[in-house]
């Protein structure tokens, strides 16, 4: 996956996992309301979790995990983080125009996709990934902002990772 | 056999810290950069004040610039 594939093109495909269109189009939106550069690991769990049907987004609800406590738990993560260096979250920056508009995918994306790609890998009579695959993907990353920010949020990772990934 | 980290523990900290921080460096980077083409500052300045070349602040900045339609002091490539 180079740096030329972004959400928008990627999201045609994500459709033939059952991620509908809208939560593709939200990655790019969660990555921009964050001031990131690319869209990371976080921003598709967050767009997940702001999703209302598809199997993925059931399993979030289920283990609690919607929109308001990821992204609590995220900012939790980013003053932890902070701190460690002897930080406080700063104000707002002037915000800096942006030099394009349609955001490729990060390292942490792109190795969820990875990981959702392997883990399906499988059950060969599947023709498509599904939601929950790249859900899994993204769920297990041992180390990173994502797997930092539900540990704080006290979700067991792992048992989720299972759950979701017991349902392929 | 392999060790399995914490993610939020010792080294999960500080490795954390030096990704948000540099990502942060760079989102200041460009911010401030737009703020001193904005009041007029030269690609000379600007690139002084960052302790970086003229040309490297040119080939990162240029881009951006040009679509936040700031009116360059200098002519382009100079």
């Amino acid at each position: 996956m180079n740096r030329l594939i972004t959400a928008q093109r990627l999201a045609p495909v994500l459709v033939t996992w059952g991620i509908q269109q809208s939560v593709a189009h939200q990655f790019e939106i969660e990555a921009k309301r964050d001031g990131a550069k690319v869209i990371e690991a976080e921003h598709m769990l967050l767009a997940l979790t702001a999703s209302s049907d598809g199997d993925a987004a059931k399993l979030l609800h289920e283990a609690g995990l919607d929109h308001e406590r990821l992204a609590s738990a995220l900012q939790d993560e980013r003053r932890r983080t902070l701190a460690f260096a002897g930080m406080t979250a700063p104000d707002k920056l002037v915000p800096a125009t942006e030099a394009e508009s349609p955001l490729s995918f990060g390292t942490s994306a792109k190795a969820a996709f990875k990981r959702a790609l392997i883990g399906a890998r499988h059950e060969r009579h599947r023709a498509h990934l599904r939601g929950t695959d790249l859900l899994a993907g993204i769920l297990e990353a041992e180390l990173g902002t994502v797997p930092r920010a539900l540990a704080i949020a006290g979700i067991d990772r792992v048992a989720l990772a299972l759950r979701v990934r017991g349902v392929n | 056999m392999p060790i399995s980290p914490s993610p939020l523990d010792g080294p999960a900290d500080g490795l954390a810290a030096a990704s948000v921080l540099r990502a942060m460096a760079d989102e200041l980077e460009d911010a401030e950069v737009e703020r001193a083409m904005r009041a007029g500052w030269s690609w000379s300045q600007v690139a002084e004040a960052l302790g970086v070349t003229r040309q490297a602040v040119h080939k990162k900045h240029l881009r951006r610039l040009l679509l936040a339609q700031i009116e360059l002091r200098r002519r382009i490539g100079e």
